[in-house]
């Protein structure tokens, strides 16, 4: 397939599937911020919530089929608790690695979800951090923190020790506002959602400024607030934009090559959900979901917040061993799936 | 430069806003009090905390499953906007045209109807009465979507009349029918479903699904109407149109106002029976929403240039709503440099002093003045205040303590330390017994804390002691 660009990509996503709804406990998500696939082939989903309530805090464990296995992780700032789990990630052991922006600590459990331990200490000196949000593991199984209040990204070993630190406030090349999602492709080389910056940059492991990708906009290639970002094995960039409720792919020179805006279908239980609930399924069966509005204010968030089927705050992306791409929604607590295409 | 002209410009600042910051009030005096008027009626350069920020540390901020978020979100923007005046006249519209959660259940309904506030309510008043009638959280407030063709609802028809523009005894029964008429067939897209889901508080199965307004022409009565007065096959905007004509709505909008901005009014049930505290007053804002084709900026302009707004008899006759309180504290602690857990405190906080934001306690909105202080609500106030500007760790507190140092305030006089709190704390001017209890307190923790020519953390303390007192004075809970 050729794109608009004329260049050609071997692998266009297509739409497979859904997976997740909006519950506060158990089964299902509540304002989820990003998954990670572990070696076991499960989803953690972590759950951010809403103040008010102490429930819905968790990492939900479910998988690609729908099937649950479970939560772990609640509200509280004792250790093997959370209070606002950001980001998450394994390791090849399939130990699960949550940043915490509340309590400014990463915890690791094991993948049962047993808290193992946590580290993490709240400041602006080396090594200490100010609301941690993205996480990414590289081949030597040193983890990357984006540091977002220092407007940096560190480098831990899986202990806490620090390895590197880089980047500063500014809108220069190295330099970030409000750093968030993270991805390591297969040469350890960083990726980062550079979020206040509207754009993703792109780094050696030693943290030397490679390349940057996209500015402020709507169009093709432009970004607004992007906060996650996928490489796949070719590198093929995947990134949540999330400002403008949209997945764009780059492909290895930074030019757009695909864009989704979401078409969502019903989850597995999402459906059966509906199923017992027959007044509210059949009510909805005669409703227009699509409705043709005339909004009066001009922006993808107030068309997401109408329209179900959109991306609506799609906050992370994650490639899994197949290739899938899960695109976490925060506002409609539900994973949307795309495949490789042939 | 007068401390005069600061505490005019002070008194501006508290009714137009939330309150200044001394430094804030002395770039407003340097441009002069009528510049500072045009400041505020000026939207166009608004920096504030961005809506960016709020979502990513708070989805439920945008996603609005729950009763408080509209509210949260609506206090972050009080407490950081530089264009305070938009935020408190959607304040004013709220309280007129109050529509609540309870029916509603749906946040984010709520808190576009807000947005909806911000956009039209500073423009002209026949543009914001259409909007408010295609509002989906108003038509599910006042039972819109029941009112059909063939079996009108009247509950939207009379409050439009009654509370949101005309009062009582400026129409007929006949006309409330003929107004129900005209709205036939504004209703709430995918009504069944949405409304299914609101009276369920269903969040399921993928969170809140906004709601828009729908014209559904075939439950539409588009019969001959006869109208206050005039005849035809009028709608919705015709009979708009025709309220935005009438004398009575004129002053009645203009009697809001004065309650508002000015001087307390009675309860509106009250008006047919009392004349307004300044009948000229009320004239002049009439006589301006004629002449500027109902335009609610040129009324807000003439009012806040108004001797009657300016004489120094009208400060600190209006007292605080509560969340007027909360925002006012907020942005002199300067506590939101960033989205911060706290918020839902700092909005629960206006919820115990009695005012619960998207959810007042009827359509008739909030009774203001001395109703929102009792024993209760008073010692939430104090406390509120008082804890809040009395912590030394808050941004605000700190500048006003930097400030107090840089002066060269002696601390060994207790009286040039309350009066340097006083100006700090947004220029403040008390009765002689408050500065004298003040000054007494003062006096009764510390007599100095001063080390080697600077303040040391003992008079750190003693200064925000003072502040903390001077936030529990009945002039700081007044406006």
């Amino acid at each position: 397939m050729t794109t608009a660009q004329g260049k050609t990509k071997t692998k266009f996503l297509e739409y497979l599937r859904t997976v997740g709804m909006t519950t506060m406990e158990g089964r299902g998500f509540y304002y989820p911020t990003d998954t990670a696939i572990g070696p076991n082939g499960r989803m953690y989903v972590t759950n951010k919530s809403l103040e008010s309530v102490v429930r819905g805090v968790r990492v939900t464990v479910c998988d690609l089929d729908s099937d649950y296995y479970g939560t772990f992780g609640f509200y509280g700032e004792n250790e093997g608790q959370l209070i606002w789990p950001s980001a998450c990630t394994t390791d090849n052991q399939g130990r699960v690695y949550v940043s915490d922006e509340y309590t400014h600590k990463v915890s690791v459990f094991d993948d049962e979800g047993n808290f193992i331990t946590r580290w993490g200490q709240h400041g602006s000196a080396e090594g200490e951090l100010d609301t941690p949000s993205g996480l990414a593991l590289d081949s030597a199984g040193n983890l990357y923190v984006a540091d977002t209040y220092n407007h940096r990204v560190q480098k831990f070993t899986l202990e806490g020790r620090l390895l590197l630190s880089f980047g500063r406030q500014g809108d220069g090349p190295g330099e970030f506002d409000m750093p968030w999602g993270l991805a390591i492709d297969a040469n350890d080389q960083v990726y980062v959602a550079d979020w206040r910056n509207d754009r993703i940059q792109k780094f050696s492991q030693d943290g030397i400024h490679l390349a940057s990708f996209g500015a402020p906009g709507r169009g093709a290639g432009k970004f607004s607030r992007p906060s996650g970002v996928a490489v796949d094995g070719e590198g093929y960039i995947y990134v949540a934009d999330w400002g403008n409720e949209r997945v764009q792919v780059l492909d290895q020179d930074g030019q757009s090559v695909q864009i989704l805006r979401g078409e969502a279908t019903l989850s597995e239980w999402a459906a059966n959900f509906l199923k017992i609930n027959e007044e509210e399924g059949a009510a909805r069966s005669r409703a227009n979901l699509e409705p043709e509005i005339e909004y009066f204010v001009d922006e993808p968030h107030e068309e997401s917040s109408h329209i179900e089927k959109l991306f609506w705050s799609p906050v992370s992306v994650k490639l899994d061993p197949a290739g899938n791409l899960y695109v976490i929604e925060s506002n409609r607590h539900r994973i949307q799936v795309y495949r490789p295409g042939a | 430069m007068g401390n005069r002209n600061i505490e005019q410009i002070a008194h501006l600042m508290r009714r137009a806003g939330f309150g200044a910051t001394r430094d804030q009030l002395e770039e407003f005096a340097v441009r002069g009090y009528e510049a500072t008027v045009e400041e505020l009626l000026d939207q166009s350069h608004e920096q504030r905390m961005g809506d960016d920020v709020i979502r990513r540390f708070h989805p439920e901020l945008s996603g609005m499953m729950g009763p408080q978020a509209s509210g949260e979100n609506w206090l972050y923007r009080m407490a950081t906007t530089s264009t305070p005046l938009r935020e408190k006249v959607s304040l004013f519209w709220h309280g007129i045209f109050a529509t609540g959660y309870p029916k509603v259940i749906h946040g984010k309904a709520l808190s576009d109807q807000v947005r909806m506030f911000r956009r039209y309510g500073m423009a002209s008043f026949r543009d914001l009465l259409l909007e408010l009638a295609k509002d989906p959280a108003m038509i599910i407030w006042l039972d819109n979507q029941d009112n059909h063709k063939d079996a009108i609802n009247e509950n939207f028809g009379r409050e439009l009349l009654e509370l949101f523009s005309m009062g009582v005894g400026n129409y007929t029964e006949q006309d409330i029918k003929e107004c129900a008429r005209a709205f036939t067939g504004w209703t709430l897209g995918n009504r069944e479903y949405m409304e299914l889901r609101s009276m369920r508080d269903s969040d399921w199965p993928y969170g809140r699904i906004s709601w828009h307004f729908e014209f559904n022409e075939e439950d539409h009565d588009d019969g001959e109407k006869e109208f206050l007065g005039q005849r035809g096959h009028l709608n919705g905007e015709d009979v708009v149109g025709i309220i935005c004509q009438q004398e009575a709505t004129a002053r009645f909008i203009a009697r809001h106002m004065y309650s508002f901005f000015v001087a307390d009014e009675p309860p509106v049930p009250e008006w047919p029976y009392v004349e307004p505290a300044d009948p000229a007053a009320i004239e002049l804002l009439a006589k301006t929403y004629f002449e500027s084709n109902y335009d609610i900026s040129a009324m807000l302009r003439v009012l806040f240039n108004s001797e009657f707004f300016k004489a120094q008899g009208s400060w600190y006759r209006k007292v605080k709503s509560p969340v007027e309180l909360v925002a006012g504290v907020l942005r002199l602690t300067s506590e939101f440099d960033r989205p911060r857990k706290e918020i839902l405190d700092r909005y629960q906080q206006a919820v115990f002093m009695g005012q619960y934001l998207n959810n007042p306690p009827s359509v008739e909105g909030w009774h203001q003045g001395t109703d929102w202080i009792d024993t209760g609500s008073l010692v939430e106030r104090i406390n509120f205040s008082s804890q809040q500007l009395g912590d030394v760790n808050r941004p605000g507190v700190q500048t006003m303590i930097y400030r107090i140092e840089a002066a060269g305030v002696s601390l060994d006089s207790s009286e040039s330390l309350v009066d340097a709190c006083l100006d700090q704390i947004g220029a403040i001017s008390v009765s002689e017994d408050t500065r004298q209890e003040l000054v007494n307190f003062a006096s009764s923790v510390g007599s100095s804390g001063v080390r080697s020519g600077r303040l040391d953390q003992a008079g750190r303390q003693r200064i925000a002691e003072v502040i903390q007192m001077v936030a529990s004075t009945q002039e700081f809970q007044r406006a």
